[in-house]
């Protein structure tokens, strides 16, 4: 009798236990998510803009996906395998997927998505992720095989790390409706885009994710105005905002109903150089720049505490992290004047630093700079340009200076091949090292982690000492929500999942 | 006049042709492009070639004005080159939104300028006359954006009375439709109207320097008559003017508070548009606006033939 009772009390406890975690997450439910601009156009192929994303995050899915803590993890592809030799890697597709149109999912869907990012025809700005790709095939309706020009260990991240690389349904491409409608396999479904208003997603009863998500539905109101955006979650207007503007983080801090998710973001921020415009050609010239300023009072300036100042574009603690900081100690004006004078700028110069007011943290970061250049003799002429403007002339090299930012570098070679390999596409700087090229080239095709971790440590080294890019500060990523607004998550990699968010009544 | 309005409306189509070519060219010769805008820094300069070709922006800027005038004529104003939006229905969509805001606003603006102009006219010595002179040159002065940020702190944080972003129709909820254009249409109206009080000043001071006011008053009319029928209804010429004036500026230059509040209008659409060098929507939008401004010129050109008997056309 007495063994009876423990074994119904052991019982009774579990299903306690786990009804207890079940029940905790209500299903139902509508989240009114406030975002700060209008999408433009739903090809996630082809658009590059943050406010579109925003609502692929939810309508797609990659075949690869990066956890929380920025890992590949499976997705749409369930496992894989890579080849001895490392150029053919094996994924094996998830059963069950369907797409919102009824439509179960395929290996040629993914290929026919990879293979359109890939094609020059489509003009894709994510196609360069693939660069290491020979061919992708799909060799049964489950099995896509991907064959690589070299060994490529980064693969992964490259391929999931972001919804420009998600898997379309062919049939919204050929009739076009790929831009207005998209058609995915993600958690929610796109109903409607209201421009100036609105996006609606609903559920996707289908979802491969069992029980979820949770929500009902999502609206996207577009609220450009930044001190609206917060001002309406504080009536309870919105349910979730994007972007806190860093300012206003104490304030939404200090109210009683408002939730705070802050974490360290993957971007960095930085002073991109002309090297060649004169004197920055000359190393000595760049690094006097990168010894006189005071990165803690432009990163003050420019996101109040919401970012984290560093001369290294990687974060402390971070793995691939080298520790170099050879300007540590700056502002060093002594050190700075000296190096100036070694490359025969005694006197100083003049030069124009470019920034938007489309990111007017870079506005309120040059007026820092331009003072405290003044120490050093540099004259610094700040140039504000619209957006627009502000790409033709970084593309066209018309710039001393630009102040920017790279998002989404989860893997080490995010953050260094592509802006500063000689001759490649986004290299703006004009930097070229053949032993760095050489470096980045080994660090692509290196397997084994501690081989990663010597090579990068010495890319890091290079770059941060001959400074093409004078690295600034690295942003948190800050949203804010209502209480009743649970399982949502503040992603280092800034994307806006909503699978896991529920209400609570 | 009906030969008047004829010529008027051929002067108005000759007059709103230069201004979309105006504006084609200057759109299409400043620095940046859609394809730059859509692939963002990601972009090489092939993709953003082959973009290019994809939106037909590598013709010749004559021909691709050549297409679009063609079009144009048949009511055809093309498509958003970003997203694929039908110029014209985005255009239908936004239309009521900035009539309901500028419309609103002009009714604010009148229901202050009127009283308030008349009061300050007839008794400009008075210390209510001299509020309303120093009160109208003030609310000159105040940008339309903080009014309208001061507004939502106020109406909607603090008191919660008032939603502080956002547009209904009028088809979905009347209630609602007013609600939230309140803040808005006062963010403007309180300028507009400050600037009309003093036209309405002016205006009505002359008159009532005029003989004629004299003449009514030596006849025994009591002041209320004198002051309706004889003298604002002679200022009304000026009044007319600068309301007119007003109603095309509002509707052209409601984007910052567009803005602020989240109103899906024309003024929202033309700022977007600019900045995404949304060629065709910007070349619509920029249509729309002066063919308003035109038409509501000639309106208020007729309305004259109304108010005062001397004008004939």
């Amino acid at each position: 009798m007495r063994r009876h009772v423990r074994v119904v009390a052991l019982v009774a406890s579990l299903l306690a236990l786990v009804g207890g975690a079940v029940c905790a997450q209500q299903p139902g439910g509508e989240l009114i998510a406030g975002i700060s601009a209008d999408p433009i156009g739903f090809d996630p192929h082809k658009t590059s803009a943050y406010s579109s994303f925003e609502v692929l995050e939810n309508v797609y899915d990659t075949l690869v996906g990066i956890s929380e803590d920025l890992r590949p993890e499976p997705a749409l592809a369930e496992g894989w395998e890579t080849s001895e030799d490392g150029l053919t890697w094996t994924f094996h597709l998830r059963p069950g997927v369907v797409f919102h149109n009824g439509r179960p999912l395929v290996a040629s869907d993914v290929a026919y998505s990879l293979n359109r990012i890939m094609d020059p025809e489509t003009g894709s700005g994510a196609s360069w992720r693939l660069a290491s790709v020979d061919e992708i095939q799909p060799t049964d309706g489950q099995t896509v095989v991907i064959r690589l020009k070299h060994p490529y260990p980064g693969l992964l991240t490259k391929i999931g790390g972001y919804k420009g690389m998600a898997i379309v349904a062919k049939e919204t491409v050929e009739d076009g409706t790929i831009t207005t409608r998209p058609i995915g396999t993600g958690p929610f479904q796109f109903v409607t885009y209201t421009p100036g208003d609105r996006i609606v997603l609903e559920k996707n009863a289908a979802y491969w994710q069992e029980g979820k998500p949770y929500l009902d539905r999502i609206v996207f109101r577009v609220i450009p105005d930044e001190t609206v955006r917060t001002t309406s979650l504080m009536t309870g207007e919105i349910d979730w905002v994007d972007s806190v503007p860093p300012q206003q983080i104490a304030t939404l801090s200090a109210h009683e109903r408002i939730e705070i998710g802050e974490t360290s973001g993957t971007a960095y921020w930085y002073i991109g150089v002309n090297l060649n415009h004169e004197p920055l050609g000359d190393v000595r010239v760049r690094r006097a720049v990168a010894l006189a300023i005071d990165r803690e009072e432009i990163a003050a300036a420019a996101k109040w505490e919401a970012a984290v100042a560093n001369d290294s574009p990687i974060p402390a603690g971070a793995y691939y992290d080298a520790e170099i900081h050879p300007f540590r100690g700056s502002p060093n004006l002594t050190a700075a004047k000296q190096l100036l004078e070694d490359a025969g700028y005694a006197e100083g110069f003049t030069a124009d630093v470019m920034v938007s007011n489309f990111y007017p943290e870079t506005v309120r970061a040059a007026l820092t700079l331009q003072s405290q250049l003044k120490g050093l003799g540099v004259e610094l002429e700040i140039r504000v340009l619209e957006w627009g403007t502000w790409l033709e002339e970084e593309a066209t090299g018309n710039f001393d200076f630009f102040i920017c930012g790279w998002i989404g570098n989860l893997d080490p070679d995010d953050y260094f091949y592509a802006q500063h390999y000689t001759g490649e596409v986004f290299n703006f700087t004009g930097y070229s090292n053949p032993e760095l090229d050489a470096l980045l080239d080994q660090g692509r095709r290196a397997t084994v982690a501690e081989d990663r971790y010597a090579i990068y440590a010495q890319v890091q080294d290079i770059v941060i000492n001959d400074a093409p890019y004078i690295y600034l500060y690295i942003p948190k990523v800050v949203h804010a929500w209502q209480p009743y607004v649970r399982g949502y998550v503040t992603r280092a990699d800034e994307a806006i999942r909503f699978v896991d968010t529920w209400i609570e009544s | 006049m009906q030969a008047y309005v004829v010529k008027r409306l051929a002067t108005m189509v000759l007059v709103v042709l230069g201004i979309s070519f105006a504006v084609f060219l200057v759109a299409h010769l400043i620095p940046g492009d859609p394809a730059r805008i859509l692939l963002g820094i990601h972009a090489d300069r092939q993709q953003i070639d082959e973009i290019r070709r994809q939106l037909g922006l590598d013709r010749p800027l004559l021909v691709q004005y050549g297409y679009w005038i063609s079009r144009a004529l048949h009511g055809d104003l093309g498509r958003s080159v970003l997203t694929g939006e039908q110029v014209t229905s985005a255009l239908a969509a936004r239309l009521p939104v900035t009539c309901s805001l500028a419309l609103g606003a002009l009714l604010i603006a009148l229901v202050i300028a009127l009283p308030a102009g008349i009061v300050a006219a007839i008794r400009p010595n008075s210390w209510y006359g001299a509020l309303i002179t120093v009160a109208s040159q003030i609310g000159v002065a105040i940008p339309d954006f903080w009014l309208g940020i001061m507004l939502i702190l106020a109406c909607s944080l603090t008191l919660g009375w008032l939603p502080s972003f956002g547009y209904v129709s009028i088809r979905e909820s009347v209630g609602e439709w007013v609600r939230h254009l309140i803040l808005p249409a006062m963010s403007i109206g309180w300028i507009s109207g400050s600037i009309v009080t003093r036209f309405v000043r002016s205006a009505v001071l002359e008159v009532l320097g005029e003989d004629y006011v004299c003449v009514a008053r030596a006849k025994g009319l009591r002041e209320r008559v004198v002051i309706l029928r004889h003298t604002v209804r002679n200022a009304l010429i000026t009044i007319v003017t600068v309301v007119g004036l007003q109603l095309a500026s509002l509707l052209s230059g409601v984007v910052v508070i567009e803005v602020v509040f989240a109103l899906p209008g024309l003024g929202r659409l033309a700022y977007d548009a600019v900045t995404r060098r949304d060629y065709p929507m910007l070349q619509g939008a920029v249509l729309t606006v002066a063919l308003a401004f035109a038409v509501i010129n000639l309106l208020v050109d007729l309305l004259y033939v109304y108010i005062d008997p001397r004008v004939k056309y």
